[in-house]
C-alpha cells in the first residue's frame, strides 16, 4: 500500500529488486519516460481487455487489444488484437459484453504466452486506457501470479481526464458521460459499432487525440505530466 | 479469419474507389493506416508530417483552398485528398483548413500505388489526366443496350446493315446490272466510277424506265440511274432516316462512311423494324389526320423520354430523337393548316430555335421558332403567313410545346419576315450586342430549318457567319455573355457548393451544367463561321480549329454528355413518379461517384470559362 504514494520510477526500481531473472525483469529494467516529454515525442500504448468480470483475483483476462499512438498518430500497423484461452466456462453475463464465446478462446493463447508480448510491447511507454483500475489490475496480478512481482507503468486515463474537465468546467455529468462511447461525440469522433478490444483500444486513442489537441493547441504546452492520472 | 479493425475496413469498402478493391485488399488496408486528428482550424493537410500521403476524412470537414484563398473544394465524411500522391496537380488547392473537428485516416503514396498497381479499376479512380476521367465518368453510363425495343429512335442506321455493299461500274450495261440483281436478289444497286457513289438503280427503275419505256438492254445504266442522290451518313439515326425516305418519297437510301459507300437502306429494313416497335412515333404522326390525334401521340412524349433514360440511351441520342419527333409534329402541323390554306404564296421556311434547333431537346420544351419568307413576299400575303404561323403555333402549344414566354414564336409578327428584314435584325444586334439581342442570342443564334424552303436558311446563315467570323468586338460580347452561368464548385455533405463558400440545397442542373456548354460553344461557331447547331458538333468542329484543343474540345463533349445524362436521369425518375419533370437536382440524388464525376465535368467547364475570360476580355476595346 505503500507503493501509492511513491513516484512510478521508485515502484519500478523497489519492483525490479523483488523479481527474478525473465521477462518482467527485463520490462522493469526500462527507464521510464521522462514525465516532461512533449506528447509529440511520447511513444504511447493504447490497451484495452475484455475479462470475464471485474475481479482481479478471480475473473481472467479473454483478449488484449493495443494499437501504438507515436507523433500524436495512430499506427494501425502496430496494432494487435490476441484472445486468450482460459480453462473454465465462460460466464455468461460477461460474455453479453465482450461477445466472446467458449469456442474462440480456446484458439486463443495461454496467458503464460500473451503476457511476455505485451510486457515487450509496453516497455519505456506511456499506457493508455479508458478506465484504467481494470487494465492495471488484471495486468499487475498476471505479474504478481506469474513472476511474482508487482507490474509498474505510467498511465494515461482518459475516464479521469475526462472526469477533470467535466469538473473544471463545474458541468455536473451522469457516469454514463463518461463513457468511451459517450464521450467521442463530443469531438465530432464517429460512432463506432464493433466492440473488441482492438477496435475500442482504437477508439481510445483517438478520443486521447482528440482531447489533446483540444486541451493544448498549442503543441509545446502539450506535455507527459499534464495527462499521468496513476 | 477474424478481421481486425473491421469498423476501418467496413468504412472504407462501401466508398469509391477503396470499393473496388478486393475482399483481401480490404482485409489487409486498415493497418496500412495511420489516423490522426485535426481540431477545428487547423492547417490541413496537418503540420510536421514528413512525406506524401492521401488523407480520407473519417469525420469532420476540411475547406481547400487556392492561393487567393478562394474556395476550391470543401470535403466531408469520406472526402479524399490526393494531392500529394498525384503526379500532376490537378486541383487548384494550395492550402486547406479543417472547419470542423476532424479524424483523419491516412495513406502513404506508396501504400497507395502498390494498390494502384494491383489493381487497374481502383487506379481508374486516381487517373492524373482530366481526358481519362472524363472518359470514364461517361463509360459509366453506358450499360448494356442490347434488345433495347426503342432501338429505332436511339439505334443508328449502322446497326441495320447487314450485307456488304452491292456496287458495279457505272460503264455496265442494263443487262449485265438486271442479271446482277437477280442474282443476288436484290432490289437495287449502287453505281461507281472511280470508287465514288455516282448513282443508284432499282427494280423499280428497270421497269418504269427501260421495260416501259422501251430502252434497250444492252444502253449503259448510267442513261436510267438516279444520278442525284441522297444519302445518310452510317452514324443517322434510324428514325432520322426514316422521316427522310417519308418526305423524299423514296424508298432506298445509300449509307456512307464519309464518301465511301457503306451500304443500303431499304424501307423495308425500316418496316421489318418497325414491326418489332410499339412505339413509332414518328409514322404514327406523319400519317395523323387532325390535331387531336397528334396531340394524344405527343402526350406520349415523356413516357418515350422516361423510357429512353431507362434503355440508357446517351443523352445525346435522346435529345436528338426527342427533337426529331418535335421537327414532325412541327412538319405535320403546317401540312395539316396547308391543306387548308393551301400552298404558300411565295416560298419560305419554318426555323425552330434554341434546344430543338440544337437537337437537345428534352420532352415538351417552350416552343421556339420564326418564319423565314421569301423577299418576292408582298403585303397581301401577310394574312396568310399570319394565320400558318398561328395554327402552327397553337397547334404544339395543344402538343404541349408551351408557349414561349419570350414570345420567340412565328405568331409573333416581329419574328415572322422577310429574308432582307431577318438580315437587318442580324446586322443590328451583331453590330450592337445589346443586352435584349444577348438575351435572344440562345434562340436565333441557334436556328435550324424545320420545313420548307431550306435555301432560304442557308441564305441566312451564310450572312450572319460572314458578319461573325473573327468579329472581336461581337464575340467578346457573346463571350461575356457565355460566362454568366457559372457551374457549382461541387457538393458538400448536402450541399451544392457554390462560388465564394455559400451553400444551396439543389442546383440547376440545365443553367449551372449545360447552358454554360452550349454557350461556350456558340461563342465558337460564331467566332469561327461554323455552320453546326448542335452543341457537339459545334465543339467537334472548332476543335478541328486553332480555337480550341483537341483535348478540351473532348473534355467538355464528355462533361456535357455526363450532366446531360444526370438531366436525364433525374427527369425519368420525376416522370417515373408521375411528377412533372424539373432542372433542380439536389445532391441527395447523387452517388459518391456521381458527385465525383460531376465535379470534374464541372472543373472543365471553369477551366474553358477562364480561358473564354482571358481571351476575349480585350476583345472588347479592340
Amino acid at each position: 500500500m505503500l507503493d501509492r504514494f511513491l513516484s512510478k520510477e521508485s515502484q519500478r526500481k523497489r519492483a525490479l529488486k523483488k523479481v527474478g531473472d525473465g521477462v518482467l525483469h527485463d520490462y522493469l529494467s526500462t527507464p521510464m519516460v521522462n514525465k516532461n516529454t512533449v506528447c509529440e515525442d511520447l511513444i504511447i500504448v493504447s490497451l484495452d481487455l475484455e475479462t470475464t468480470g471485474l475481479d482481479p483475483k478471480k475473473d481472467k483476462i479473454l483478449s488484449y487489444g493495443f494499437v501504438e499512438v507515436s507523433h500524436m498518430t495512430v499506427r494501425l500497423a502496430h496494432s494487435s488484437h490476441q484472445l486468450i484461452s482460459i480453462e473454465e466456462e465462460i460466464p455468461e453475463e460477461s460474455a453479453v459484453i465482450h461477445q466472446i464465446t467458449d469456442d474462440q478462446a480456446a484458439t486463443g493463447i495461454p496467458l503464460e504466452e500473451a503476457m511476455p508480448i505485451l510486457l515487450r510491447q509496453l516497455a519505456g511507454k506511456v499506457m493508455l486506457v479508458h478506465y484504467a483500475s481494470i487494465e492495471q489490475n488484471f495486468l499487475d496480478a498476471a505479474c504478481r501470479k506469474l513472476y511474482g512481482a508487482p507490474f509498474v507503468i505510467p498511465i494515461i486515463d482518459t475516464l479521469v481526464l475526462a472526469r477533470r474537465l467535466f469538473e473544471r468546467r463545474n458541468h455536473t455529468f451522469q457516469p454514463g458521460n463518461l463513457r468511451l462511447f459517450n464521450l467521442r461525440p463530443q469531438y465530432n469522433l464517429p460512432n463506432y459499432k464493433a466492440h473488441n478490444a482492438l477496435s475500442d483500444a482504437v477508439a481510445t486513442a483517438e478520443l486521447f487525440l482528440a482531447m489533446a489537441t483540444d486541451m493544448f493547441p498549442n503543441p509545446s504546452q502539450c506535455q507527459l505530466r499534464r495527462f499521468i492520472t496513476q | 479469419m477474424e478481421i481486425e479493425l473491421i469498423e476501418i475496413r467496413d468504412f472504407l469498402a462501401e466508398r469509391p474507389p477503396f470499393d473496388a478493391l478486393t475482399e483481401e485488399q480490404l482485409d489487409l488496408l486498415p493497418k496500412q493506416l495511420e489516423i490522426r486528428y485535426l481540431r477545428r482550424n487547423s492547417a490541413f493537410p496537418p503540420e510536421g508530417t514528413t512525406g506524401n500521403y492521401l488523407y480520407i476524412l473519417r469525420s469532420g470537414a476540411v475547406e481547400l483552398l487556392d492561393d487567393d484563398e478562394n474556395l476550391v473544394e470543401k470535403l466531408g465524411e469520406g472526402g479524399i485528398y490526393t494531392t500529394q500522391c498525384q503526379l500532376i496537380d490537378i486541383s487548384r488547392a494550395s492550402q486547406g483548413v479543417a472547419t470542423e473537428d476532424t479524424l483523419l485516416y491516412v495513406m502513404s503514396c506508396k501504400t497507395l500505388q502498390n494498390l494502384r498497381d494491383s489493381e487497374p479499376s481502383f487506379n481508374e479512380h486516381f487517373s492524373e489526366s482530366m481526358r481519362d476521367r472524363l472518359k470514364q465518368a461517361v463509360k459509366t453510363l453506358k450499360v448494356s443496350n442490347n434488345n433495347n425495343p426503342l432501338e429505332i429512335l436511339t439505334g443508328e442506321i449502322k446497326g441495320l446493315l447487314q450485307k456488304a455493299p452491292v456496287t458495279a461500274d457505272v460503264e455496265s450495261s442494263i443487262r449485265e446490272i438486271a442479271l446482277v440483281m437477280s442474282a443476288k436478289n436484290i432490289s437495287s444497286m449502287m453505281l461507281m466510277k472511280d470508287e465514288q457513289l455516282v448513282g443508284m438503280i432499282t427494280d423499280r427503275d428497270l421497269r418504269k424506265r427501260c421495260v416501259a419505256a422501251g430502252v434497250s438492254p444492252d444502253a449503259p445504266v448510267s442513261s436510267i440511274m438516279t444520278a442525284d442522290l441522297t444519302t445518310v451518313q452510317e452514324d443517322t439515326l434510324i428514325i432520322q432516316a426514316l422521316m427522310i425516305m417519308t418526305k423524299l418519297r423514296v424508298h432506298h437510301l445509300p449509307v456512307m462512311r464519309g464518301d465511301k459507300v457503306v451500304g443500303m437502306v431499304t424501307a423495308t429494313d425500316l418496316a421489318r423494324h418497325q414491326s418489332t416497335n410499339s412505339a413509332f412515333f414518328a409514322a404514327d404522326i406523319r400519317k395523323a389526320e387532325t390535331l387531336d390525334t397528334l396531340a394524344s401521340i405527343s402526350e406520349r412524349l415523356p413516357e418515350l423520354q422516361y423510357q429512353l433514360a431507362s434503355s440508357s440511351a446517351t443523352a445525346l441520342h435522346i435529345g436528338d430523337a426527342i427533337s426529331s419527333l418535335t421537327d414532325s409534329i412541327t412538319s405535320r402541323l403546317i401540312e395539316l393548316a396547308q391543306m387548308e390554306l393551301g400552298p404558300a404564296p411565295v416560298p419560305y421556311v419554318w426555323l425552330s430555335g434554341g434546344s430543338q434547333a440544337r437537337r437537345e431537346q428534352t420532352s415538351h420544351s417552350d416552343q421556339d421558332n420564326a418564319l423565314l419568307i421569301s423577299d418576292e413576299m408582298r403585303p397581301e400575303h401577310a394574312a396568310y403567313f399570319e394565320e400558318l404561323a398561328k395554327r402552327v403555333c397553337d397547334g404544339l402549344n395543344a402538343c404541349g410545346y408551351i408557349y414561349c414566354p419570350g414570345d420567340a414564336m412565328a405568331m409573333n409578327p416581329k419574328w415572322r419576315q422577310t429574308l432582307q428584314i431577318w438580315k437587318k435584325y442580324f446586322n443590328t444586334w451583331i453590330n450592337k450586342p445589346e443586352p435584349m439581342a444577348l438575351m435572344l442570342s440562345s434562340i436565333f443564334f441557334d436556328l435550324r430549318p424545320v420545313h420548307g424552303e431550306f435555301e432560304l436558311f442557308e441564305e441566312l446563315q451564310t450572312e450572319i457567319l460572314g458578319k461573325t467570323r473573327g468579329n472581336g468586338i461581337f464575340t467578346a460580347y457573346m463571350a461575356a455573355n457565355a460566362l454568366q452561368h457559372r457551374p457549382p464548385l461541387g457538393f458538400f455533405r448536402t450541399f451544392v457548393l457554390i462560388h465564394g463558400g455559400a451553400h444551396d440545397d439543389t442546383f440547376d442542373i440545365k443553367h449551372r451544367g449545360i447552358v454554360p456548354i452550349t454557350d461556350i460553344a456558340r461563342v465558337f461557331a460564331l467566332d469561327r463561321g461554323l455552320t453546326q447547331v448542335n452543341t457537339t458538333n459545334r465543339l467537334r468542329a472548332a476543335a478541328e480549329t486553332p480555337i480550341l484543343s483537341q483535348e478540351m474540345g473532348e473534355n467538355l463533349i464528355d462533361a456535357l454528355e455526363f450532366i446531360a445524362s444526370m438531366r436525364i436521369n433525374h427527369q425519368a425518375e420525376q416522370i417515373g413518379n408521375g411528377i412533372d419533370a424539373d432542372n433542380y437536382m439536389s445532391p441527395d440524388e447523387l452517388s459518391d461517384l456521381e458527385r465525383r464525376h460531376l465535379r470534374d465535368a464541372f472543373r472543365v467547364i471553369q477551366d474553358m470559362q477562364e480561358t473564354l475570360e482571358n481571351r476575349y476580355q480585350g476583345g472588347r476595346f479592340r
